[in-house]
């Protein structure tokens, strides 16, 4: 059981990383890892979304659709669960908690297209996991999401300041540095399958 | 005068302003599909056919949605479309369903569809609307396809699964990997600029100025910068 | 008013898109669906190519061996059945085919824990046997494990189909249909038994089981169970012939006691002959180690480097009363065979003359030569023992 859970977790964050490894949230990871704290800002914002999202689709999808018959009102829902669920912690947080909207807030709208969150909601429940498992599943995501985003940071300072082909600049020379960032995580390959061995 | 029009507006889509060359949107599933011609092709096929729909429904219902609640109606038009052609594909091509996989009901959080419905087919008429879906789709599918062949072509020596003598003794794989996804992008964006000068491009760095759904975010990339200013 | 229109109009638009949405459901849904069960049927027709369309049959309420998890009947009247392993060759999801005669059409390995490859070509050996000889097939060495958790799947697969078929199998293992029996015989002991080392040659008894809680005794004698209880008398209705012998029978077996014998002054004594014990009736019980692959194997496979321990009780003239192995370390599921029942009883009723040709454990040649060389010390020993060599 904790073993499974482990594995999970391990898997989502090194192994199968949303953005190095799956495509899923590129746009944030390339427009938001300019600076390391912006970087962290969106990587709390995005693990805390991914969270609740799960928190409220699992039991959507597993109490009210599936014994509706509605499994094809799927992505519907989850979009708007998910669109509100961000208008909605947006709204608190500016009204009870202003020191973190002011930290975290900006992030928060840009999340609601962002499709790591759509993504593991649907996976969570593609996969079959249970409601313990899927909450393990999006903390490692989230937490996967921050990795990347905070290395890729680090990356980026440095592209910033070296000399780059005239025509690299920019968009290209970002896409490259993110190609070697993610051929390092490969060397978590089959990381979590031998670690119980 | 008229009939020009038309044309320029599908041109623009497929090339002037492709979406995934010059505007740089759908970068998820351009990364994550580009591995394979087939699936290349299916994605943007797929995401054509919403486009084209939602874009129709949208520019139709354009009068008739209240401003306040655009974009949720946007976002269910679409999503709506999305599972709609999620059924059809799992229906009759079970095997595209299986290698597109989650990327298929991602196609609802693309922002190229959101992006055209809040910047061309909220404004425009039912026809000039589809042409545009039918031209950013295309684009969309183009670009892919280019992607698709660069990476299938040399990482797995096949094209669209058929076997290229040479190139299958010949293949680098690391390129059908996810590394090389990026890489394949990096490269060819500075292509682009390389034939266009530097001007096509007109977002040298990834940002929100040039970011289409800037309206769903409620401002929040302006914020943004706000603070990136600071 | 304006926010009300808001409301409304993304309430139309969600429910007209639900309503587009619940009609192409209508149409997609029935053929995804087909293809499912098409894909499914494919799967199925891998290890039954012959079976033409495939029904999955509703399991609750069957008595069916554990590692049955799914049961398909094809339309010729045969089954696919699907098995999960456990034990031995743990988690292995096997898929196994069987015709309406009983014979298996194939079986194929779906998922599993192992990394040998052997599960996924062991299938085909099992190809075309039935109930009756498939414990012929041969585990393969170096993947018994996998090998004999896959044979035993596939057996309880085809039990599977005979009990859906109607017909019923004895899906109880070995032992637990001696304890039945035992516990028929003599119900006061509660189902707890302990075997009881035949030391004394019994007429017409072939094992002896003691009641743990000290009820009494069951005396097997062929087919019948016969209990006696502490004091010697029958319990069991039988004929007064027999009765009268297994009451001579168990009055040896109650008055049996041990005496060691010091073996220490027998220099020519063999070294496989450990202990030494004589009963009341003269008879001799020997503990005695055997050099079976522990020893004599190769120990990159066999670390263990010990014996076989086997007790042996024999008469003053030689012959073999009953063999029993106490402990081995044999290499599993092939040496260790040696300490099953089937193997040692055939040294019952042996002599120095006869006691060679026993059927050897098959793929264990050097566990059955060291036992066969420990039993024959036992000849040796009683020789010796007596004065007679």
């Amino acid at each position: 059981m904790f073993k499974t859970l482990i594995v999970i977790l391990l898997s989502a964050v090194l192994v199968n990383n949303y953005v190095l490894r799956q495509f899923l949230g590129i746009c944030p990871f390339l427009g938001v890892s300019k600076k390391l704290n912006q970087a962290v800002g969106m990587g709390v914002a995005v693990t805390f979304v991914m969270l609740l999202a799960t928190a409220v689709t699992w039991p959507i999808q597993n109490f009210v659709l599936n014994n509706l018959n509605l499994g094809y009102l799927q992505t519907i829902v989850f979009i708007l669960v998910i669109a509100s669920l961000v208008q909605f912690v947006e709204i608190f947080l500016k009204k009870f908690i202003p020191a973190l909207h002011k930290s975290l807030g900006v992030y928060l709208p840009l999340i609601t297209t962002n499709c790591a969150v759509l993504g593991v909601t649907i996976n969570n429940i593609k996969d079959g996991f249970n409601f313990l498992e899927s909450m393990v599943s999006a903390l490692g995501c989230g937490l996967g999401f921050m990795l990347a985003m905070v290395l890729f940071s680090g990356v980026r300072s440095r592209i910033d300041e070296s000399d780059i082909p005239e025509h690299f600049k920019g968009l290209p020379a970002t896409l490259i540095a993110a190609s070697f960032v993610s051929l390092a995580f490969f060397g978590f390959e089959g990381i979590v399958e031998n670690l119980f061995k | 005068m008229k009939k020009t029009n038309y044309w320029k507006i599908l041109i623009t889509g497929l090339l002037k302003e492709n979406p995934v060359f010059v505007l740089i949107l759908g970068t998820c599933p351009t990364l994550a599909m580009s591995n394979s011609v087939t699936s290349a092709v299916g994605m943007g096929l797929a995401a054509t056919a919403v486009l084209i729909c939602s874009n129709a429904v949208i520019s139709l219902l354009r009068k008739v949605i209240p401003d306040a609640v655009r974009i949720p109606c946007y976002i269910v038009v679409i999503a709506g479309f999305v599972t709609l052609v999620e059924m059809f594909i799992h229906a009759y091509l079970p095997e595209l369903y299986k290698s597109l996989g989650v990327f298929l009901a991602l196609i609802t959080v693309n922002c190229i569809i959101l992006g055209r419905a809040e910047m061309f087919a909220g404004k425009n008429t039912v026809g000039k609307s589809i042409l545009d879906g039918i031209g950013m789709g295309l684009g969309f599918t183009l670009a892919l396809f280019l992607m698709a062949v660069v990476r299938e072509v040399l990482g797995a020596g096949t094209f669209a699964g058929i076997e290229i003598p040479f190139m299958i003794d010949h293949k680098i794989e690391f390129l059908v990997k996810a590394p090389g996804g990026l890489m394949v992008y990096g490269l060819l964006i500075a292509f682009v600029n390389v034939i266009t000068k530097g001007k096509a491009i007109k977002k040298k760095e990834f940002n929100c100025a040039g970011c289409p759904s800037a309206g769903v975010c409620n401002g929040g990339c302006k914020a943004n910068e706000v603070k990136e200013g600071e | 008013m304006k926010y009300i229109k808001s409301v409304i109009a993304l309430t139309a638009i969600c429910a007209a898109i639900s309503l587009l949405l619940a009609l192409t459901n209508s149409i997609t849904a029935p053929i995804i669906e087909k293809n499912a069960s098409a894909a499914a049927n494919e799967a199925l027709l891998v290890v039954y190519p012959d079976g033409g369309d495939f029904t999955q049959i509703d399991l609750t309420g069957k008595e069916l061996p554990a590692t049955v998890t799914d049961a398909y009947s094809a339309s010729n009247g045969g089954y696919v059945i699907k098995l999960l392993t456990s034990g031995y060759g743990a988690n292995m999801v096997l898929m196994c085919g069987i015709d309406g005669a009983g014979t298996v059409t194939g079986a194929t390995c779906l998922s599993s824990s192992e990394t040998l490859g052997y599960e996924k070509t062991y299938g085909d050996t099992l190809k075309g046997k039935t109930t009756a000889d498939i414990d012929a097939v041969e585990t393969i060495s170096g993947a018994t494990m996998t090998t004999s958790g896959y044979k035993n799947a596939v057996k309880d697969a085809l039990n599977a189909t005979i009990i859906l078929g109607g017909g019923s199998v004895d899906i109880r293992s070995e032992e637990e249909i001696l304890n039945d029996n035992l516990s028929e015989a003599l119900p006061q002991a509660e189902g707890k038994f302990v075997s009881w080392f035949m030391a004394e040659s019994l007429e017409n008894v072939t094992a002896v089981y003691e009641a743990e809680n000290g009820a009494g005794y069951v005396l097997v004698s062929g087919e019948e169970f016969i209990a006696v209880d502490k004091s010697g008398a029958v319990l069991s209705e039988v004929a007064d012939d027999v009765k009268a012998t297994m009451e001579a029978n168990a009055q040896l077996i109650i008055n049996s006691s041990l005496t060691e014998v010091d073996i220490s002054g027998y220099s020519d004594m063999p070294s496989q002959v450990k202990k030494v014990y004589k009963t009341a009736s003269g008879n001799y019980v020997f503990e005695l180690g055997a050099n079976g692959f522990g020893i004599n194997g190769d120990h990159y496979y066999n670390p263990s480097g010990k014996q076989i321990e086997i007790k042996a009780s024999a008469t003053k003239d030689g012959k073999i009363i009953a063999v029993l192995t106490t402990a081995q370390y044999e290499s599993e599921n092939i040496g260790d065979a040696c300490a099953k029942e089937s193997f040692y009883s055939q040294f019952n009723g042996k002599t120095e003359a006869d006691y060679s040709d026993i059927e050897a454990i098959s793929g264990a040649t050097i566990t059955t030569n060291g036992y066969k060389t420990a039993i024959s010390k036992v000849f040796e020993a009683v020789k010796i023992l007596e004065g007679v060599a």
